[in-house]
């Protein structure tokens, strides 16, 4: 109680708040996700839940705050799409599709000369690049080229996301 | 030379390099030409017998009418969009491809020479999505060379270009020429660009060289830390949010400089055995039970290119420092 007193009285402001990308990317998450814990919170008090869908619920609000805090991205687009979709069901996992786009774009690398090599490398690049797509929401769609892009941002955010969460878990344990 | 002048005079809003170009190969072509501020030349043809009148010097400037050149309002051949997008490189190669077949017959030797240097440089421009003062500064640097080699070649590229009536991409020296080959080659660029940027956005990649193994370590970390978050969402679900859970809390801990926290156990995380430099202690500390120690991700996405250009911003990391440390300080009490 007292160390909120005294937390309160040390704020520090940051003075462009909304410039800075990734202030605005945690500040969003933050946003979207706590009143959303507090309303899961609220209806857990009033009936019983059991754990796995209580879990559930959670996960997916929290990967909708994440999905909802990043709209410059193309992977949170589909992330919502998902999300939205499947809101009764089980939380999807990215399907394992093979992708005829990606196959098409490697095929035409390499030059003429060094078939053979690029032919092993293209192939263990491609099951990489398969992989990734899984990972990646909206992966399957993109070739090689959006993937790289879209990765960046999409590891920058789910590192934001999981400091977010660890001080969101650490506050209510201590 | 007034074209020239006037290149000199709006050296503001021109290009740097595109002038020192032109100049350049007005010193090429004219070594008495000395000081672009030695007054109006009335005739333009006494530059080199008329080759290089004023459309060399006024190719790819913005000029004003002021100096009533001819050459600026009747052939508006490289004046327009070129040069002004160049240092922004907001430039759609496309809009420029068509422009140019525009006024391609009407063009002259040199001014095709000109034509092509800026287009590859703008092409490199675009497909390398020249985001970032890095890399406008290698495109610049690559135009340089491709100045020098104009100045040397001049007379063979010349005869090759008279052939054909299109914007030819220059290729570099020793290099394949058709357009097939140097789409790839731009692709691949781009796809090595990006690599790299991804290689310091993820812990423990410098060592690493080849696209297989990157992007083996970039589909471990982004599985390590969807399994991370997924294990803290459970957390969350097991923690039960107090009721007077505010969020300015989180925004509302004390500033803490860089203190050394103790490691929390979770026997949950994969341990995945990366191990990295500790850049900031700050965070850094509550990913070592993870295994992957953050390098501070706002130094990270400063150096970035394209891919991240909106986490850019240039702001100083003062700020985003005490923004962090202000939200996470508690982890260190």
């Amino acid at each position: 109680m007292e160390r909120q007193i005294i937390n309160k009285r040390k704020r520090v402001f940051s003075l462009q708040p909304n410039k800075n990308p990734k202030a605005l990317f945690a500040r969003r998450y933050v946003s979207h996700l706590v009143p959303a814990l507090k309303k899961i919170n609220m209806k857990k008090s009033s009936s019983k839940t059991n754990h796995p869908s209580f879990e559930k619920t959670v996960k997916h609000e929290v990967d909708m705050a994440f999905a909802l805090s990043a709209q410059e991205f193309a992977w949170s687009r589909f992330l919502l799409q998902k999300l939205l979709s499947s809101v009764h069901d089980d939380p999807v996992r990215t399907s394992s599709s093979p992708s005829e786009i990606l196959e098409r774009s490697s095929k035409k690398q390499g030059g003429g000369k060094h078939q053979d090599r690029d032919e092993e490398e293209g192939g263990e690049i491609k099951k990489r690049l398969k992989e990734l797509q899984k990972l990646l929401p909206g992966g399957e769609e993109m070739n090689m080229e959006e993937i790289l892009s879209e990765i960046g941002s999409y590891i920058v955010c789910l590192e934001l996301q999981m400091i977010v969460l660890k001080s969101i878990v650490q506050d209510n344990i201590s | 030379m007034n074209g020239a002048i006037g290149g000199d005079l709006l050296l503001n809003c021109t290009d740097m390099s595109v002038l020192e170009r032109q100049r350049a190969h007005l010193k090429y072509f004219n070594p008495s030409f000395d000081s672009p501020l030695a007054g109006f030349f009335a005739d333009s043809s006494m530059i080199n017998g008329g080759e290089m009148d004023g459309y060399l010097a006024t190719a790819g400037l913005n000029l004003p009418m002021i100096y009533g050149e001819t050459t600026v309002e009747g052939d508006p051949r490289m004046s327009i969009s070129p040069e002004t997008t160049l240092g922004t490189g907001n430039f759609k190669k496309r809009k420029f491809d068509t422009e140019t077949k525009d006024r391609n017959e009407k063009k002259k030797k040199m001014n095709r020479e000109e034509v092509t240097e800026e287009e590859e440089e703008k092409s490199k421009i675009t497909e390398l999505n020249n985001g970032s003062p890095k890399s406008i500064k290698k495109m610049k640097n690559k135009a340089k060379k491709e100045e020098n080699n104009c100045s040397n070649d001049s007379s063979k590229v010349t005869k090759e270009l008279e052939k054909t009536d299109y914007i030819h991409v220059r290729a570099r020296r020793g290099q394949a020429t058709d357009s097939h080959s140097i789409a790839e080659r731009v692709r691949r660029e781009k796809i090595s660009e990006r690599m790299k940027f991804l290689q310091d956005l993820v812990p423990g990649c410098d060592k690493i060289t080849g696209k297989a193994g990157m992007l083996d370590e970039i589909i471990n970390y982004v599985q390590s830390l969807q399994r991370q978050i997924e294990f803290l969402s459970m957390k969350l679900a097991v923690v039960n949010p107090r009721p007077d859970f505010d969020m300015d809390d989180i925004f509302d801990k004390e500033v803490i400089v860089s203190t050394p926290m103790t490691v929390v156990p979770s026997p949950e995380m994969v341990h995945s055995g990366y191990s990295h430099e500790m850049v900031n202690s700050g965070y850094s500390n509550e990913m070592v039970n993870s295994g992957y120690h953050h390098v501070n991700p706002m130094q990270q996405a400063e150096t970035s290119s394209d891919p991240l250009s909106c986490f850019n911003n240039g702001q100083a990391p003062s700020m985003w420092d005490s923004y962090v440390q202000n939200l996470y300080g508690s982890l260190g009490v």
